[in-house]
């Protein structure tokens, strides 16, 4: 067996030589994917930013009365809605169209309750630390700029399942549900950390 | 390799379930902690432990790097000067 020498050039990949060039590495899906990532990290700065604001303000001290259970809940809620996400995801890449409808579906329908827990959360906060408090001024932006990309998460869903709603396949609209979920996935990331940095500090 | 959609469910429930119970831990960890430093320490891991789990198996992060490495050697290997010197 006779061993060759690598020669430190690299290999021509061999087409025809009137074939256009194409270069495969740099599909739509890889586009796609590389620049919603890159969009998420520099929004997860924003969110660092603020989350980094509440020690400067107010350093780690919570009132007593923020509504503990209801931060659970909600917590507990967005979780719950990334699995429906996932599986609208999972089944939209399977196949299954009518499961990804059903599940986004089902998402979207958790992400209006906690933007109406977030809702009464307000409620709540304005008779104890209104926005002109320290503390007010924290959870009100924090979960001010949270809710909000939770409503554009709902209506990016909304607008994947607009696209699909009437269609036996998925088709073309893979692309459009891993965006969303993804972007849902995020703004449930951004609560990971909102979550213990607004209700469990002492 | 692609999973089957079952195995890919269940990564999805095994998944929730450790995100769960780590959410319910934090909750009583806050309740049962007084020391501040401490507290934060440990709301910190949970926190990022929680937030890699999401990253790394809802949001495929693994994915990421293959797009990276495939953007890269493309840009390597589809170098339209160095297939001209090879010419």
């Amino acid at each position: 067996m006779t061993i060759q020498k690598p020669t430190g050039k690299r290999t021509k990949p061999v087409t025809h030589e009137h074939a256009p060039r194409v270069n495969h590495r740099f599909d739509p899906l890889t586009i796609n994917r590389l620049g919603l990532w890159l969009f998420l990290v520099s929004d997860a700065s924003f969110f660092i930013a603020l989350l980094s604001s509440r020690f400067f303000v107010v350093g780690t001290s919570t009132p007593e009365e923020v509504a503990q259970v209801l931060g659970l809940s909600l917590t507990i809620l967005l979780l719950l809605s990334s699995l429906t996400a996932y599986r609208a995801e999972a089944a939209a890449e399977h196949g299954d169209v009518h499961g990804a409808k059903r599940m986004l579906l089902a998402t979207m329908a958790m992400g209006i309750i906690f933007v109406f827990g977030v809702g009464f959360e307000w409620h709540e906060a304005f008779k104890h630390f209104p926005p002109s408090t320290a503390f007010g001024t924290v959870l009100f932006t924090l979960t001010g700029v949270h809710v909000t990309h939770v409503l554009t998460g709902v209506l990016t869903l909304g607008f994947v399942y607009f696209r699909v709603r009437n269609t036996d396949s998925i088709g073309d609209n893979q692309w459009a549900v891993e965006g969303a979920v993804k972007w849902w996935h995020f703004v449930d990331v951004a609560w990971v950390f909102i979550y213990p940095t607004l209700y469990l500090l002492k | 390799m692609h999973k089957s959609i079952q195995e890919t469910l269940k990564t999805g429930w095994i998944v929730i379930g450790i995100l769960a119970v780590m959410t319910v831990a934090e909750f009583i960890v806050a309740i049962a902690v007084d020391d501040k430093a401490i507290l934060f320490a440990l709301l910190l891991i949970a926190g990022l432990a929680k937030a890699w789990l999401i990253i790394q198996y809802f949001m495929h992060f693994g994915q990421l790097w293959e797009h990276i490495s495939d953007a890269w050697f493309g840009m390597l290997s589809d170098d339209p000067e160095a297939d001209g010197e090879e010419d």
